[in-house]
């Protein structure tokens, strides 16, 4: 065993977790009633009877989001251990993870410019010069005035 | 540095001793858990002006034992569109791994039990703050499978977005240890706090320059799913989140793991940056008083956690991301760097501050191109009256009048 034993500890607690979930969840079965209808199992909407199931498909963004925290989380994993033997590494282990870093960096630059990690809606904007054309006589209709409102 | 307790090998007196210790961490986990829900109501109720829980036991002590009994005898209902298998299992990936974080913890200091030296926490294994990651990545598990397998929209929603907050912030989250292991050289829970003991100002918030400790506390908040980051059970748009579907002990079950969640990042935030159980104590009872160290500043920390739900408003999902993508990761990185380059010399952290300048403008630009790529500018209509295209006509109520 050597070195896996002070897992020991994290092993007897996992599996007295397990047991206590376990045992409350068998303990809640003996003592609840169990009358399902219909109403109850249907999926919870406010009250609202559900016409469709539950999409099936989801915004890229979030396929973009796990993506791009695979890469971080892998430069966080090549860290660690670069972070515990950094004192005997000195200036070569610095310059080494300044490069690694640089190189993670303009990726991530690149991946903002493109807008992979901007949320919501595009944003609409009008030109601030269509501004001097809208007068009161081209946007507001007077009753009885405008030849429109006869049709 | 390996766990003293098993120098020896595993006799019959060391695996007394563990199941002590575990059994012991587990009731008092169990127990500050029920308290920390009452804390959290009470407090909040002191904030807002009102008295809160107040019937069950004194000063409404009991109340979380209450409502814990009460869900025993409740329904336990199975959507029918469910993933049965996966429905009954979620609750258990969200609760096992809430206990296994707190385990390398270390609660208190260094005590001799039967000629065996103990170490005041559950494990102490090696990998300690890699252990911790991991189990607190297991546990997205549990709210993303909880969300896909009620077979309902609300639920799956509220999952999607939850996991994708709760991978973000671990990025940043994860940054912020690196920066601790970087002083502590170890990997070991017990290290790093032995690498800030003596002095408070050895303790790692003040040595570390306080900004990896805030984005700590930002990032631990949002990977807790708490207020103001808790748009996973964002009640006025998605129901009540993930867990909707859920009824009776499978709901407690994740309601527990939320609370136990919040204790444990209180007490990972005191063991990274405050020094754990470390502060002055009297010669008499010399294992006593680190235990009370730890459990003040956890309490204060649980306190903190209160008090921002108390204070700030929910935020929106993309400012959310914004915050842990465009400042929060690049920043943890960047002081990551800066601590790397002061341990070697002045010159060396004075040049990485400089290319950190450097990179705060490379990353202002390219925010500012990715900003005018997704804005598109729409024709006004009076520019399109002018090229000759006829006005859209105004559209009227009731089209058939006339």
């Amino acid at each position: 065993m050597g070195s896996l034993d002070s897992y020991l500890p994290i092993l007897i607690l996992f599996v007295l977790a397990l047991a206590f979930a376990g045992l409350s969840i068998f303990a809640s079965k003996l003592l609840a009633p169990k009358r399902p209808t219909s109403a109850k199992e249907a999926p919870y909407e406010c009250g609202i009877v559900p016409t469709e199931g539950p999409p099936q498909r989801f915004p890229v963004r979030f396929y973009l989001i796990a993506m791009i925290f695979v890469i971080f989380d892998i430069e966080i994993i090549f860290l660690f251990p670069w972070a515990v033997v950094y004192n005997e590494l000195g200036r070569f282990g610095l310059v080494e993870i300044v490069v690694f870093a640089a190189a993670v960096f303009f990726s991530f630059l690149y991946l903002l410019a493109n807008g992979a990690l901007d949320w919501g809606p595009v944003k609409r904007i009008r030109p601030v010069t269509a501004a001097a054309q809208r007068t009161t006589s081209s946007t507001v209709r007077r009753v009885g005035a405008g030849s429109g409102e006869a049709a | 540095m390996p766990d003293p307790l098993f120098a020896h090998g595993v006799g019959l007196a060391v695996v007394v001793i563990v199941l002590v210790k575990v059994v012991v961490a587990f009731t008092v986990l169990l127990v500050s858990t029920m308290l920390m829900v009452w804390f959290e109501r009470k407090v909040i109720s002191d904030m807002q002006n009102r008295i809160g829980p107040n019937r069950a036991g004194p000063f409404g002590l009991l109340q979380s034992l209450a409502d814990g009994t009460k869900l025993f005898f409740k329904e336990d209902l199975l959507p029918e569109r469910a993933d049965r298998f996966v429905f009954r299992l979620a609750p258990l990936l969200a609760v096992v791994p809430a206990f296994l974080v707190f385990a390398v913890i270390p609660v208190g200091g260094i005590v001799t039990i039967a000629h065996h030296t103990v170490e005041l926490q559950v494990a102490d294994p090696p990998m300690g703050i890699l252990f911790l990651l991991a189990m607190s990545s297991v546990a997205v598990y549990g709210t993303m499978l909880a969300g896909w397998s009620s077979g309902s929209k609300y639920p799956l929603l509220g999952a999607v977005r939850a996991s994708a907050q709760m991978i973000s912030y671990e990025a940043a989250l994860g940054l912020t240890v690196v920066t601790v292991v970087l002083e502590a050289h170890s990997l070991s829970t017990r290290s790093i706090i032995a690498s800030q003991a003596q002095h408070f100002w050895q303790w790692n918030v003040i040595r570390l320059g306080f900004v990896p400790f805030a984005i700590f506390l930002i990032a631990s908040t949002a990977e807790m799913n708490r207020p103001p980051f808790d748009l996973a059970e964002g009640e006025s748009e998605l129901g009540g989140g993930f867990n909707t579907e859920y009824s009776s002990l499978r709901f407690a079950l994740f309601y527990l793991a939320e609370f136990m969640n919040t204790i444990t990042m209180s007490a990972l935030a005191v063991t990274l940056f405050f020094g754990g159980p470390d502060g002055p104590g009297f010669h008499f009872l010399r294992w006593l008083w680190p235990i009370l160290w730890f459990l003040g500043k956890t309490t204060a920390f649980c306190y903190v956690q209160v008090w921002i739900r108390a204070s700030l408003p929910r935020m929106r999902y993309d400012q959310l991301m914004d915050l842990g993508w465009k400042r929060l990761i690049p920043l943890a990185l960047g002081w990551l760097l800066v601590v790397a380059g002061v341990n070697l010399s002045a010159a060396w952290g004075f040049a990485i501050i400089g290319g950190g300048v450097l990179a705060a403008g490379l990353l202002y630009q390219s925010l500012s191109v990715g900003r005018r790529r997704r804005e598109t500018v729409t024709q006004p209509p009076a520019a399109r009256a002018l090229a000759g295209v006829p006005l859209r006509p105004v559209a009227r109520p009731g089209g058939t009048g006339g």
